[in-house]
């Protein structure tokens, strides 16, 4: 039986376009343009979906993307609107939180157990024995939820954008389409959104049986077809408003991030349900989503209805269904003074009964589906006179009792908003500057009031952005009947008043909250969980704020509202992760590296070597093979992703004194120093070398992880100091090599005319050379213990450099080696390394460096923390150590403890197997008493075994240093 | 997001700045005591209320102050120091 | 000399089988096996990283260049033309970057005059990624890539963006550059295979991608460079 009616004007569906779709496994057809629920109308199915709780029978309410009980799922998609969404061809609908569907759901016994499971119940019932606590908790995991997740669901990359604008306009129905066609006249960039398939919002649907509203609306289109300047985006959701006029707009696409310079919300109103018994069955429903059913897919919504209303909208309503031969019982008014305006005319001289002063006292189902409506007269307090209730066949019920502003937007904003007596509804009070409020949501119902409001906020945004548009006075008269009703509630004693659907609370849940001392509107909701469900409260909140008004004696304005959180609307995770990027800075030479098989790792932002792997080797054997080619013959390591800085001016030397420990003023070009920086608490929290080029130069080096923030702290100090520097980050511009080994003066011989001999070019030096054909900066530097020369060249020469020293380097076997043998070779030697041998509390006496600390100077940052710290003593020291058994096969690693009678008295900071000295060594932080030479210590290694460890003097190799500084 | 006015690259969104936290003068550290010293190295007010702020614009390199009501995150001005 | 230098991108661009050219020592990309015709007329992608460059900044900065004849942006955030193509960008209030264009040998010529030593004027090295975005719908790549209005600038504005693109500092301008209408971009090198990366991708999903010198600017003349 299909209630699809001949076509209507206006409607969105393409009766050329056929879709095919099953739910529940049942096939079904519906038109392009339909949504699940409007097609599954059509054919007649009424239970769309079950209840979250109790497993009721729920059908059509708003058509407006709060009926969160008819959600579906299909294939992979969760969640799926069924009242808003586009039906698609091939979808696989079922409904979610059923067992075995909708309309046979097993779980339906639960509805018969609702006196048992009242609000709160889970916390009072199963929480006692804890014991049995995870055994409920998995019964009612199985129980609820929505949807079942498909874990093999595709990777979807959904590109955001970001867009600016003037003016945004949020909401196209007639207030929003003035507003953005007088901001738009007046020369901003607008851009006018509304969630739905189409614009024109209540000019579409909202009819009362004319056509003005529709030819209204083409009007307004044909104008803002001729603006180029204004964006027209339907089926395009604001979803949230952010600090500046930052707006996340969300279509089925992606999300676009929109700066706009001024914000309008019209985005009207969503439509309350009345409270009354059995208010859920399937064919009770909002006014406007019957009349969202006939103009938009144009499906009766029912045979025989029953019109519950206490505005003017209901009496167009019922005048809608009338015009596609739905046949009205009789149309309930809550006032007793009725419908003042002429429609009550229009009402009764087409035959409908008016009962003034009636409500609904219970609705009435067969087979999931209404049967008949009670009526009966009512007080103005909203008490029902239920001694001679009348009862109507129907197979509708519409609710037409009021609204409640769609202003999520300007809650976020930081609008406050004031509770209007006059319409019974909360309206912007103050906006913040830039946004603007019109049409419903402004508190504005009738058409040409909408439409003059409209013009108003247009027009005053556009002045504010500076767009040259004259004052005008714009009058928008005051409603002069509350569009609203204050107490649209009855409370039958029989329950299944239902509040909110989502989370299927009736009314006496408020009632026992509010006793149970949960009286403020935040915690009632957060008790209660009113409007906490996929809905976030759009049907339910303004009941529950009147509801909760009553019971504490007073106005809905007193008891106030909650703020929904952006986003206004569940979107997709596809959309919020958008495309996935990976920030990555790779060297000149990365390209080198992937040549010769490089395991890459991530460092910081750097991607580096960590050894060059090789086809059926371990990377161990690897590891310990490139540090022996250091050791005996040369190696080369890319360490161009060290922090390079260069310092110009006659302050440099002066500069760096301050920002490093060391002393810089006496250094004579042509030489280096390691130096070491402190923050202002005198924690270690860099490293480098500074090399100085000449007087008013230098050229220093910072740690790969330090470079950008060291480079930024520089700048900061220097825009205090304003000392005579200028400060290069030449990290990026220079590349770095490290040629070492004991044949490494003689791959760079082959290269260079430098006199590389000792005498000419001592350890710690630094010289300017060619190096084959190349302008590079040399220095003689020591980090893994061999003879070694770390060559700094301008990046795009870098691939040049390398494959020339690979080439010389051919006789001696030169090996690239990677960050993890460089990092056992410098433990060798006992160099720390900045964050690794160190943390965010080491002071530089902690770690050994009081040699690199020159206090005898005016001023150094931490030099102050260092004076104070130094007073107090070491609370730990970074000592070197070997473990007793030789390669103990449960040997620690890095971050094991030292443990000490029980307690905590250190950690491993470092360690590793060394080839070359045939044993474990590492640093550790040991406690100050526990320093000297040869005393034992313990560290708890994996599984609770205590390993001894025994400290040693460093470097554990070369202890002289003669390697790297006489090699001849 | 919000908008950071820099006094060199104009408005931007904050995405584009680092913060550096509150503009506070460095005691004499010849003259302070060491308690005066550690409560300017390790404390810092919480009090809500306008406040002067470094802030560094990522991309040109810029530190400028930035004088900002912590209650309602509202910037009053920026500026370049000195 | 010839061929000493490689782009940031030298590695990405091998693997798009191109046919080198030498700009000022460095091979670029003068074609590419899959840059069909057309691609850079939607949205091409092109490497000019070769182009000569010096970058300089401090309080004498300014006044150096204007000694040698280099036109100097009086404003922050501003550029100007330079004989032969090329671009004088002021990087906000005194740093500059000078790139010669494909019939300009003025940032060759400054680069040897550039020696530390003069209080006020510090030579910055420039080893940039630099790339050419060309086509109909750069600005969908813009939108998609960075949280700046480029549309709404004013074109006789000549204005620079120091900006972050997919979370990399950037320098942007747009210029006509070799006779075409195109977005220029400069980032640190060592970012640029990530910029480029990400940039190329995107725009082959909007019907374009990476695209050589000759299809980017078939009006321009190369010999100068070589």
């Amino acid at each position: 039986m299909s209630s699809r009616l001949p076509p209507v004007t206006g409607e969105w569906i393409d009766r050329s376009r056929g879709l095919d779709f099953t739910f529940d496994g049942k096939a079904y057809r519906g038109w392009v343009g339909d949504t699940p629920a409007s097609a599954l109308w059509a054919a007649g199915v009424h239970v769309l979906g079950r209840s979250f709780k109790y497993h009721r029978p729920r059908g059509v309410l708003s058509m407006a993307n709060h009926d969160v009980n008819t959600m579906m799922q299909t294939g992979a998609r969760l969640n799926l609107r069924a009242d808003v969404e586009p039906l698609e061809a091939a979808m696989a609908l079922t409904s979610v939180n059923t067992a075995g569907g909708a309309s046979g759901d097993r779980l339906r016994f639960l509805n018969a157990l609702g006196g048992f499971l009242p609000v709160g119940f889970y916390y009072k019932a199963f929480h006692r024995p804890k014991a049995l606590f995870p055994f409920w908790e998995r019964v009612f995991r199985r129980m609820t939820g929505l949807g079942t997740l498909d874990f093999n669901a595709p990777h979807i990359r959904t590109p955001k954008r970001y867009d600016f604008c003037d003016v945004l306009v949020v909401g196209a129905g007639p207030s929003g389409l003035h507003a953005a066609l007088a901001a738009g006249r007046a020369g901003a960039k607008v851009v006018l959104v509304d969630e739905n398939a189409r614009i024109g919002g209540s000019l579409g649907y909202q009819r009362g049986g004319s056509v003005e509203g529709l030819e209204m609306l083409r009007d307004l289109e044909r104008d803002l077809a001729e603006l180029p300047n204004v964006s027209v985006r339907a089926a395009t959701l604001a979803a949230g408003y952010y600090a500046d006029h930052w707006i996340p707009l969300v279509d089925a696409k992606r999300m676009t991030k929109l700066r706009a310079r001024a914000v309008i919300c019209a985005g009207g109103v969503f439509e309350q349900p009345a409270v009354f018994r059995n208010n859920d069955v399937p064919g009770v429903m909002l006014a406007s989503a019957a009349q969202r059913l006939l103009y938009r897919y144009a499906v009766k919504p029912m045979d025989k209805a029953v019109v519950l209303t206490a505005n003017a909208d209901g009496y167009r309503a019922a005048l809608d269904l009338m015009a596609h031969g739905v046949a009205i019982a009789a149309v309930a008014d809550l006032r007793a003074e009725g419908e003042p305006s002429a429609l009550t005319m229009r009402v009764k001289q087409v035959g409908i009964p008016v009962l003034k002063g009636h409500c609904v006292l219970e609705a009435e189902a067969v087979d999931d589906r209404l049967v008949a409506a009670t009526l009966c007269p009512v007080s103005a307090e909203g008490r029902p006179d239920t001694a001679s209730p009348q009862k109507f066949a129907c197979d509708g019920l519409l609710m037409s009792v009021g609204w409640a502003p769609a202003a999520a937007l300007l809650y976020q904003a930081g609008a406050s908003m004031r509770y209007d007596a006059g319409v019974h509804q909360f309206v912007p009070e103050r906006l913040p500057e830039g946004v603007f409020a019109c049409g419903r949501v402004n508190g504005v119902y009738t058409l040409d009031s909408k439409c003059e409001d409209g013009e108003r906020a247009g027009t005053e945004a556009a002045r504010l952005l500076g767009f040259d548009v004259p004052a005008r006075n714009f009058s928008v008269a005051a409603e002069r009947v509350a569009p609203s009703h204050p107490w649209p509630i009855v409370d039958h004693p029989a329950g299944k008043n239902f509040v909110d659907f989502d989370e299927d609370l009736h009314l006496r849940d408020f009632h026992n909250a509010a006793q149970e001392g949960f009286d403020n509107i935040e915690l009632l909701k957060r008790y209660t969980t009113v409007g906490m469900g996929p809905s976030q409260g759009k049907h339910s909140n303004m009941n529950a704020i009147r509801i909760l008004a009553r019971i504490r004696g007073k106005s809905p304005g007193e008891v106030g509202t909650t703020t929904a959180r952006p986003f206004f609307h569940p979107v997709p995770m596809s959309h919020l992760a958008g495309r996935g990027f990976n920030v990555h800075r790779e060297t000149p030479l990365h390209g080198r590296h992937d040549g010769l098989g490089a395991v890459w790792m991530q460092a910081g932002v750097w991607l580096r070597p960590e050894y060059y792997g090789q086809p059926g080797k371990r990377k161990a054997d690897i590891v310990r093979e490139e540090a022996r080619a250091v050791r005996e013959s040369v190696g080369i390591i890319d360490v161009g992703t060290l922090g390079k800085m260069e310092l110009y001016g006659p302050d440099a030397g002066a500069f760096l004194e301050r920002v490093y420990t060391a002393k810089f003023a006496g250094m004579k070009p042509g030489t280096t120093r390691y130096a070491v920086m402190l923050d202002e608490s005198g924690v270690v929290i860099d490293d480098g070398v500074v090399a100085r080029l000449a007087d008013q130069h230098f050229y220093f080096t910072t740690t790969t992880t330090g470079s950008t923030t060291v480079y930024r702290e520089l700048q900061r100090w220097n825009a205090q100091w304003n000392l005579e520097v200028g400060i290069v980050n030449a990290t990026g511009a220079f590349a770095a090599m490290n040629l070492a080994g004991p044949k490494a003066r003689a791959v760079l011989r082959k290269l260079t005319t430098l006199d590389l001999s000792n005498e000419a070019f001592p350890y710690l030096a630094l010289r300017e050379a060619d190096v084959a054909g190349v302008p590079a900066r040399l220095m003689r530097v020591g980090f893994v213990g061999e003879l070694g020369y770390e060559i700094h060249v301008p990046a795009d020469r870098a691939g040049h450099l390398w494959d020339a020293l690979m080439d010389a380097g051919g006789e001696y076997a030169i090996r690239p080696f990677g960050v993890e043998a460089q990092r056992l070779l410098r433990l060798e030697k006992g160099h720390i390394i900045i964050g690794q041998d160190t943390d965010g509390l080491t002071q530089p006496d902690e770690a050994g460096l009081e040699w690199a600390v020159k206090m005898d100077k005016a001023f150094f940052v931490g030099q102050r923390s260092v004076d104070i710290v130094r007073k107090r003593g070491p609370r730990q020291k970074l000592v070197g150590f070997e473990l007793d058994a030789i390669g103990a096969s449960t040997a620690p690693r890095e971050c094991h403890l030292v443990v000490r009678n029980g307690a905590i008295a250190g950690r491993v900071t470092s360690i590793a197997w060394s080839d070359t000295l045939g044993k474990h060594v590492g640093l550790a932080f040991v406690a100050p008493d526990m320093t000297e030479v040869g005393s034992p210590f313990f560290i708890r290694a994996d599984g609770g075994t205590m390993v001894q460890a025994r400290v040693v003097p460093t470097p554990f190799y070369d202890a002289e240093g003669l390697r790297q500084k006489v090699v001849d | 997001m919000k908008i950071l006015t820099c006094p060199v690259n104009g408005p931007r969104p904050v995405s584009e700045f680092a913060y550096g936290g509150e503009v506070r003068p460095m005691p004499d550290g010849a003259t302070c005591s060491d308690r005066e010293w550690a409560d300017y190295v390790f404390n810092r007010s919480g009090v809500p209320g306008v406040k002067i702020e470094w802030w560094y614009h990522i991309a040109s390199g810029t530190w400028f102050h930035a004088e900002r009501d912590t209650v309602t995150d509202r910037v009053i001005r920026t500026w370049l120091p000195g | 000399m010839a061929n000493m230098r490689s782009s940031p991108l030298a590695h990405a661009l091998a693997t798009l089988h191109p046919e080198w050219i030498d700009v000022a020592g460095m091979p670029l990309a003068a074609t590419l096996r899959d840059d069909h015709s057309g691609r850079s007329d939607k949205l091409g992608v092109c490497d000019l990283s070769g182009l000569p460059r010096v970058g300089v900044k401090g309080p004498g900065a300014a006044a150096w260049l204007a000694a040698r004849g280099v036109p100097v942006p009086d404003q922050p955030n501003t550029w100007t033309l330079l004989e032969g193509g090329g671009v004088v960008a002021r990087l906000a209030r005194t740093e500059f970057l000078v790139e010669d264009g494909f019939g300009g040998r003025i940032a060759a010529r400054l680069a040897p005059e550039l020696k530390p030593g003069t209080t006020g004027v510090y030579p910055v090295p420039r080893q940039d990624c630099a790339l050419a975005l060309t086509g109909t719908v750069v600005n969908e790549l813009l939108v998609q890539t960075c949280n700046v209005d480029f549309a709404s600038q004013a074109r006789d504005a000549c204005i620079v963006t120091l900006t972050l693109m997919v979370g990399v500092s950037v320098t942007v301008l747009r210029q006509t550059f070799a006779g075409r209408d195109c977005w220029r971009l400069w980032c640190d090198g060592t970012s640029g295979p990530y910029l480029w990366e990400t940039l190329t991708g995107i725009a082959a999903e909007l019907g374009g991608g990476p695209v050589g010198l000759k299809s980017a600017f078939p009006d321009a003349r190369f010999q100068n460079l070589q």
